[in-house]
């Protein structure tokens, strides 16, 4: 388990809402994120800030290498040290492990991590192969290249092997969506307003890839956060309510997912593995197959240990998944250990991860609904935990926001390729 | 047609002294070259000027930060929307596990084996990553596979990125080589109301002359024809879905022609 030396919290996180598309540019609506930040920590000052970290995904998105600098230049924060951090998916939620390594290493005392993506200046099938060439480009891209489709066909090969059923995907998109028209930030709620879903809404979603319908999907957008990250010393100048970082857990995976039939790292999981139907030859190694995330589950495991976590349903009070498709929110419920291998469907059948159940997951609404512009997707929903750990939910989103009464833990995760990548944050307040 | 004369078009306007190919292997021999034509056609292309501005929008639209409701009440402002192009020419190397791709041009397929923990590759690897073998050198280990394998898993696909969209609909999915240990994706020439996983395929290549060297080249079709997916079958066993398939599969065939003039119906395709 890792020495922790001090304790470090996020102080505040600002938004420029996500959308499909804005007419502000990328350093622009960096700045308006920050502006945002700055009216919620009124004392942040850029003396305050020793370091810069910046969370954006990808380079061909926009014709522009290095767009950090343009960022830290833009915001007037250039003779700061500067980092960027790229890992897919999983790029915000390693931007903020790499800060509070930082700041637990004690050479920073304060971090800004200023995170965005603007992903809509080539039109979607383009934008999809450019996200796609994430993907081993000799072996996998060349077949269809589209991550709908990998997550697709591993969610296929966890729905043979463990029994749920289309309707539970539904269940959580409708869940998901519905939580995204309580956050006046949303993309789903400027797209589409605030009426709530239904599963007929769901059935009625054509097929984009077998099993997942439009409702299941990421959605394409632009936007930015910035989250201020500080150590103890620092944190009551900026803020009133610290949300502590008590472990951090990181992950890795196969490139390929088809690799993972003998994925030696992890023969040791034989345990994690249900018994396979006997319809279904067994591969050489278990665990993850092409179903679990194997990833997710080493970063959990690791925060667990740290934050001294044994029972993570009844310990955490509220969860954010980077759930790019609503089959990888499924199998996380398994591979966080809120329940066993196989049995993710029973937390959304029985309500488990609804608001007002024992551990709601994506009240933000999430990546299929509020919105994912890759830089800041998991800046915003570490944002969002922020309020609902520091009781200020109804006064960020209004008397519809959906606080969890007594919020005390949360966990949030990042998830790169096909779970190539993965990672796990938790956070409390005092 | 018309593509073509802009592309001619394109060609016209390029410098008319043709610059001598870059010789990055000058120093090693060509066993085969199959390159050049493709470097004379697309390197002009991409030393035309694709960030050359190539036309423009003003946009009127929303701005500033705040909530959905508070940006949509501002008085829009006017966003300039410049277009411009970007392309690159790559040309990679296979590394060590070329021959792979070589026996895909003679219609053959090949694993690499660990001869340390026997382990078989298909993808195959160069080095065995068994952390036991310590990344043990599988290179010269080169084992025939036969053109069969198992569906490990699978999608229908009705949307796909750029390069692909104009195939659609298809399904892919993952196939376990008989006698490797690993699955390899490929495109399922078979009727979404026939995939399970599990089910036996046999592997076909494509005509040898249209043949390029990645996994497009080859595909699996039903080892057993009309065979019936048996109950437990996720996709099959729920009337619904197949429904949901079909109507989508429906309305992407119809897209593909609008967009693209091509009819890529199983009668049409035959598959």
């Amino acid at each position: 388990m890792p020495k922790a030396n001090r304790r470090v919290a996020i102080c505040g996180g600002g938004i420029f809402r996500p959308d499909l598309w804005h007419g502000e540019n990328a350093e622009e609506g960096v700045a308006t994120a920050y502006q945002d930040l700055l009216r919620q920590c009124p004392n942040l000052e850029a003396d305050d800030i020793d370091a810069v970290m910046m969370s954006y995904f990808s380079d061909h998105l926009n014709q522009q290498l290095c767009m950090g600098w343009i960022i830290q230049d833009y915001l007037g924060l250039h003779n700061k040290p500067g980092y960027r951090v790229e890992s897919g998916g999983s790029t915000p939620l390693d931007a903020l492990i790499n800060a509070y390594y930082m700041i637990q290493s004690g050479f920073f005392d304060v971090i800004l991590i200023p995170g965005w993506e603007w992903m809509c200046e080539v039109d979607v099938a383009s934008t999809n192969e450019m996200i796609a060439s994430a993907a081993d480009t000799d072996w996998d891209f060349p077949v269809g290249g589209y991550y709908n489709a990998y997550y697709a066909a591993l969610e296929v090969r966890h729905m043979q092997l463990y029994g749920e059923t289309p309707e539970d995907l539904g269940k959580i998109a409708v869940k998901n969506h519905n939580n995204s028209t309580h956050i006046p930030f949303s993309q789903w709620v400027s797209q589409r307003g605030t009426a709530p879903i239904t599963l007929d809404d769901y059935w009625n979603s054509r097929t984009v890839c077998w099993p997942y319908r439009v409702l299941n999907n990421a959605v394409m957008s632009e936007g930015a956060c910035c989250i201020l990250m500080a150590a103890e010393e620092k944190v009551n100048r900026f803020t009133d309510t610290p949300m502590w970082i008590t472990g951090v857990g990181l992950g890795t995976d196969s490139m390929r997912p088809g690799d993972r039939t003998v994925d030696f790292v992890y023969a040791g999981f034989k345990d994690e593995a249900k018994i396979y139907p006997d319809f279904v030859k067994i591969p050489k190694t278990p665990y993850p197959d092409m179903a679990n995330f194997a990833s997710l589950h080493v970063a959990a495991k690791r925060a667990y240990a740290q934050a001294g976590i044994t029972n993570p349903l009844k310990e955490i009070d509220l969860m954010e998944f980077f759930a790019p498709y609503d089959g990888v929110e499924l199998c996380l419920y398994e591979d966080l250990g809120l329940c066993g291998r196989g049995e993710g469907k029973y937390m959304i059948r029985e309500g488990i991860v609804d608001y007002g159940g024992e551990c709601p997951v994506q009240l933000s609404g999430g990546l299929t609904a509020t919105g994912h512009p890759v830089g800041a997707t998991t800046l915003y929903y570490t944002t969002f935990l922020y309020w609902q750990l520091a009781g200020k939910v109804k006064e960020m989103c209004g008397p519809d926001g959906l606080q969890v009464p007594n919020a005390k833990r949360a966990l949030i995760t990042g998830h790169g390729g096909t779970g190539c990548q993965g990672g796990v944050i938790i956070f409390e307040r005092d | 047609m018309e593509e073509e004369k802009g592309l001619t078009e394109i060609k016209l306007k390029v410098r008319s002294v043709k610059r001598e190919r870059e010789r990055k292997y000058r120093d090693y021999p060509a066993v085969v070259d199959n390159s050049t034509a493709a470097h004379d056609f697309w390197e002009p292309i991409v030393h035309l000027g694709l960030w050359d501005i190539k036309g423009h929008q003003i946009v009127k639209g929303p701005w500033g930060g705040g909530r959905v409701e508070q940006a949509k009440k501002r008085p829009p402002r006017e966003f300039m929307v410049i277009d411009r192009a970007s392309f690159a020419f790559y040309s990679h190397s296979y590394g060590l596990v070329s021959p792979f791709f070589q026996g895909l041009l003679e219609g053959k397929l090949m694993g690499t084996k660990c001869p340390k923990c026997g382990t078989v590759y298909c993808p195959p690897r160069a080095h065995c990553w068994n952390p036991e073998c310590k990344v043990a050198d599988c290179f010269d280990n080169w084992v025939d596979l036969p053109p069969a394998g198992v569906i490990h898993t699978f999608t229908v696909q009705c949307l796909a990125a750029a390069p692909f969209e104009h195939m659609l609909p298809f399904s892919m999915g993952w196939v376990q080589i008989d006698g490797a240990d690993t699955t390899l994706p490929m495109l399922l020439h078979i009727r979404p109301k026939e995939i399970f996983i599990g089910k036996k395929v046999n592997i076909e290549f494509m005509p040898k002359e249209s043949r390029k060297g990645d996994l497009m080249d080859l595909y699996a079709v039903a080892a057993v024809s009309d065979e019936k997916p048996p109950e437990w079958a996720c996709l099959q066993k729920d009337t619904k879905e197949m429904e949901s398939v079909e109507n989508s599969t429906k309305a992407t065939l119809e897209f593909i022609k609008n967009r693209y003039g091509i009819d890529n119906s199983p009668e049409a395709r035959g598959w």
